[in-house]
């Protein structure tokens, strides 16, 4: 417990979290209501009458399970990636010369700028004529590779304030530039790196559009409940629970790693404390 | 036999992000192979149908697959959003294959077709005996300069308006009006009881069925033809009666103001029309019926039904909006004896009597007519010995199109004279570079 | 001999833990036995991260420079154009009022987000344990899709008074603002800036409050006890800790606004009349929908060398010596 902060201060806080989720709430009601009670409204009070219908039949009709498991497949690969081949890059921008290296830093930086359905459309040639298409390869390829426009920014601004003479202090003990990563920066970089890892969970695990495009057979969450969308009924109950599933794993996760990522065990000097 | 169109347009709103296109695969094996006939082999379907139409299809397919055993028909799913001709470019783009496929646009007929890559079914009309199940007036509509390309085989009355029994009962309308004057007359007795007269969905597109019978009506449908293939401007005085026209509407008090019209889908109006009773018709396609009974749970002919769009007497009665479906045939299909027998299947009495049984009107002479509910019925003979027009919004090349939607926006906005005058140029100016 | 950062030098003197070190301002000398590893040692590092980077991302940048110089409409056979796209997007209104629009939307969301995470952040670094259910509620937000994001503010936003904003208005006896939020071109564009912003604070929030956390509770505990109240500790100890997040959390938001898609589509389609169309949302239009994948391309192509002119200078200063 930090000293004494002021009182007014989380009540502030709770106050602003639950205005804020009051939208999200909607969505949890929503999926517990009849469609036709809200098709004028997502909140109108008028009918109120409460049936867990959408819930069983999202179950029963689409292939949940093994979506669960596809998703989960997907998202756990890219982060892994993400977060092993980041932090090297980062160091390697921030640490190391060599020729190019502020051109390529430009380049991925501002590769963040280009829309999906630019990058995707070529892909899906080019994975059409290598006979990608269906293969976790041919979404995971993008998935890490697009992240490292904002994952390297993060990581490498991180290390931007790392205290150098820790750096220092590993040359003059002999290391190498590898070693000086694997040793001295990496394992007191772990914030960022979980940060990245969290951040390129969540969005690996609600992209829609890629694996729409590139698989056919395993489909992960996003895509099978984009099927759900019927040309007449809007079936807001329905992708309500769609959206409510999607969104719980991906801040279960975040809850379980934010300590690791808000740094409350890290201080800079890399001396414990 | 009831009737059934495919709210291409819709904007949907998708669990996931909305991204443009999306090929799954889907193979979909019949079970038996019988012995041998002509046809066999595997028929692949183009499809980007969903919901219950799909259903439809599912249906269809598996009556043609009794009729000739040998034939394996298979689907390539395209999962999309809104328009769906981007995703169906970009798959024959990618060098996606197949025999057959759902076309509901003549425009993108036309685009097919200058590409080379749509089959020229002229000799099928008579050398299947297509001709024997559909009027001709079909193969004009699936015909591009005298070729036939597609073979309809279900269509919807786009001048008909929906309405519920208890909204006219409360305003005290106890027929339906056959004329203009009589509509509008009827403005008065709904906004007394508090319902908006016409309910227009102008966020998108639907606001422009309006723009559309009301040409029909006053100029006849080859007026409208010339229209569409820019063979008279846009700024002829055809159009500019027709947009004065539509002023009036707005300014008899149909529809409420301008921002609130711009601020609603047709879903949206459809709900307010069917559901709240705010409103009182709306103009809109047959899937609205669908919709009417599944989404609101409403009963056709008790609690809803339709009214065609009244007689303006300027000696164009006889006309309808209409929208269709089409099946056509790639020029470089893998097994066009399949797919030549298909499209010759389509609009026989099986088939189409599938059809009607899934809510949709068929085209074909020999469907059962005691098939369709209430609804589809009345729209079937509406049309039935009309003059028909394709719906603009399915006609026009694809850049007029927005610019079409967008200034009727505008004209919403302010129905003047003045505010025509600008529309109206600027629409021929974009029509100038896209024909 | 080379000159440290200047970032280095900062933080030495900010960090309250870290070892004396001459003040932190250490010339360091060129530490040259690592220069000839250096090269070798970045390629190691760098390769897997370069390949997939060109996979993903220079293929197709290649791709849209190369259909950019085309005239493409639909599956007609493509004309060569050289810079024809380019010189038509100099004279379409639609694409010059489609940049004052992503002009006004990337800095109002930008800015909102960000500000609003800021704000929170720094309250929630004064009581962290507290705070953390808010901050994932907060963060919720967030995590949900685009187009879900889009679908929740449609039921706000309603029209009639099946919407939130207007039934709440109406409550409170205000009903004459209730206003058809999105069909109005003077509010639509505001509306979907609060939307977008509404789900886009829960990043920064936790990236700067992540970065208010590297300090050790104990200092602030100690500040407590000293008697420092909270004002000064937020300004002195939270608020300058937060700057390296808050960076990284601006530089994330802008860029990311700029490719906001599916809540615009779901609200508005960049409509009424065009009103909310950004320059993302053009490019769609033109390239998937009326199939003008050339001009869409060019339309990308000046964003990305927009963005490219703004942060050049950016990122060369930042970068501008290693050790």
């Amino acid at each position: 417990m930090i000293g004494r902060p002021p009182r007014w201060v989380p009540i502030v806080v709770w106050l602003i979290s639950i205005i804020w989720i009051v939208p999200l709430v909607g969505i949890v009601v929503t999926s517990l209501r009849p469609p036709a009670d809200t098709v004028l409204g997502w909140w109108r009070l008028d009918h109120v009458v409460f049936t867990v219908q959408a819930w069983i039949s999202v179950w029963s009709k689409y292939p949940l399970a093994q979506g669960f498991w596809v998703s989960v497949q997907l998202s756990v690969i890219a982060t892994v990636g993400s977060m092993v081949l980041t932090p090297a890059a980062a160091y390697a921008f921030q640490f190391l010369r060599f020729p190019f290296r502020r051109t390529l830093l430009i380049i991925i930086i501002n590769a963040f700028v280009l829309p999906q359905q630019v990058v995707v459309i070529p892909l899906f040639t080019l994975w059409r004529q290598v006979g990608l298409i269906d293969n976790i390869a041919s979404v995971l390829i993008p998935y890490v590779g697009l992240s490292f426009a904002w994952s390297i920014f993060l990581v490498k601004n991180f290390l931007e304030d790392f205290p150098f003479e820790l750096i220092e202090a590993a040359r003059v003990d002999g290391c190498g530039p590898i070693r000086t990563f694997s040793h001295v920066v990496l394992p007191n970089s772990l914030a960022p790196i979980f940060a990245v890892g969290i951040l390129q969970f969540l969005f690996c695990w609600n992209s829609l559009l890629i694996p729409l495009l590139f698989l056919r057979t395993q489909l992960p969450l996003p895509v099978v409940f984009a099927q759900i969308a019927g040309t007449y009924d809007a079936n807001w109950d329905l992708q309500s629970v769609a959206a409510i599933v999607t969104t719980a794993v991906p801040l279960v996760v975040f809850l379980a790693f934010q300590r690791q990522f808000a740094g409350g065990a890290m201080s800079r000097s890399g001396s414990k404390e | 036999m009831k009737s059934h169109a495919i709210a291409r347009r819709r904007a949907t709103i998708a669990a996931g992000r909305v991204g443009l296109i999306a090929l799954a695969a889907l193979a979909f094996s019949a079970p038996a192979r019988a012995a041998a006939a002509d046809v066999s082999g595997d028929l692949v379907l183009l499809d980007w149908a969903a919901g219950s139409e799909e259903d439809m299809l599912k249906a269809l397919e598996a009556g043609f697959m009794k009729a000739y055993p040998n034939v394996t028909f298979k689907e390539i799913n395209l999962t999309t959003q809104g328009d769906q001709r981007g995703a169906i470019r970009a798959a024959l783009q990618a060098g996606q294959k197949a025999d057959i496929f759902i076309n509901t646009w003549p425009a993108f007929r036309k685009e097919l077709v200058d590409a080379g890559m749509l089959k020229d079914l002229t000799p099928l009309w008579t050398g299947a005996g297509i001709g024997d199940n559909l009027s001709s007036s079909w193969k004009d509509l699936g015909s591009i300069d005298g070729k036939l390309y597609g073979i309809t085989y279900t269509f919807g009355d786009r001048s008909a308006m929906f309405y519920t029994t208890a909204t006219m009962k409360k305003a005290g309308i106890t027929a339906q009006p056959k004329t203009w004057d009589e509509f509008v007359a009827n403005f008065k007795k709904l906004n007394d009881v508090k319902v908006n007269p016409i309910a227009i969905g102008a966020k998108v597109w639907s606001h422009t069925e309006w723009f559309e019978s009301i040409y029909e009506h006053l100029n006849g449908v080859d007026m409208a033809a010339k229209l569409t293939s820019h063979q008279i401007p846009w700024t002829d005085p055809s159009v500019k009666n027709t947009l004065k026209k539509y002023a009036e509407l707005i300014k008899a008090g149909c529809c409420g103001d301008a921002n609130t019209m711009l601020a609603m889908d047709w879903d949206n109006a459809s709900d307010a029309v069917l559901k709240a009773g705010t409103y009182g018709y709306q103009m809109i396609g047959m899937w609205n019926n669908d919709r009417a009974q599944s989404t609101d749970g409403l009963k056709q002919g008790d609690d809803y039904f339709i009214t065609q769009f009244p007689a303006m007497g300027a000696g164009h009665d006889d006309v309808a909006s209409v929208d269709t479906k089409e099946f056509s045939e790639f020029a470089n299909a893998a097994n066009p004896a399949a797919a030549d027998a298909f499209l010759a299947w389509i609009d026989t009495k099986d088939a189409a009597d599938i059809v009607a049984q899934h809510g949709l009107a068929s085209p074909s002479t020999k469907v059962d007519g005691s098939l369709y509910g209430p609804v589809i019925k009345y729209s079937v003979d509406a049309v039935a010995n009309a003059k028909v027009q394709f719906v603009m919004g399915d006609l026009l090349p694809g850049d007029l199109v927005d610019e079409y939607r967008v200034q009727l926006q505008k004209f919403l906005q302010d129905p003047s004279d003045a505010t025509i005058d600008a529309v109206t140029q600027d629409l021929e100016a974009k029509a100038a570079s896209s024909y | 001999m080379t000159e440290a950062t200047s970032d280095i030098e900062g933080v030495a003197n900010k960090s309250p833990k870290s070892p004396a070190t001459g003040g932190g301002r250490r010339k360091l000398a060129a530490a040259r036995w690592w220069k000839n590893g250096d090269v070798g040692a970045a390629y190691l590092l760098l390769v897997p991260v370069l390949v997939l980077f060109a996979f993903s991302v220079i293929y197709p940048l290649f791709q849209t420079i190369w259909l950019s110089f085309w005239d493409i409409k639909g599956l007609y056979p493509p004309k060569f154009t050289g810079l024809g796209n380019f010189l038509a997007l100099a004279r379409d209104a639609t694409f010059q009022h489609a940049v004052v629009t992503t002009l006004l939307w990337t800095g109002c969301t930008t800015l909102l987000s960000v500000g609003a995470g800021w704000g929170i952040s720094l309250l929630c670094a004064l009581a962290p344990r507290q705070t953390l259910m808010p901050r994932v509620l907060i963060f919720a937000a967030f995590g949900v899709s685009e187009a879900v994001t889009g679908y929740i503010w449609l039921g706000i936003y309603r029209p009639d008074a099946g919407g939130l904003l207007n039934s709440v208005l109406t409550a409170m006896g205000l009903g004459g603002l209730a206003h058809p939020w999105l069909g109005d071109v003077n509010t639509a564009l505001w509306c979907l800036i609060i939307a977008y912003s509404w789900a886009q604070t829960g990043l920064p929030l936790i990236l700067i409050y992540a970065a208010t956390q590297a300090i050790s509770k104990t200092v602030i505990e100690a500040a407590y006890i000293d008697g420092a109240e909270s004002g000064a500790i937020m300004r002195h100890i939270i608020a300058p800790l937060s700057l390296p997040g808050l960076r990284v959390a601006l530089f994330i938001n802008l860029l990311g606004s700029l490719r906001a898609f599916d809540t615009i589509y779901v609200l508005t389609a960049g409509g009424p009349v065009r009103s909310t169309e950004t320059i993302g949302f053009f490019m769609y239009r033109e390239s998937f929908t009326q199939f003008k994948l050339g001009y869409g391309a060019a339309a990308t192509l000046v964003l990305l060398i927009a963005v490219l002119i703004i942060s050049i200078p950016a990122i060369i200063q930042r970068t501008k010596e290693v050790r």
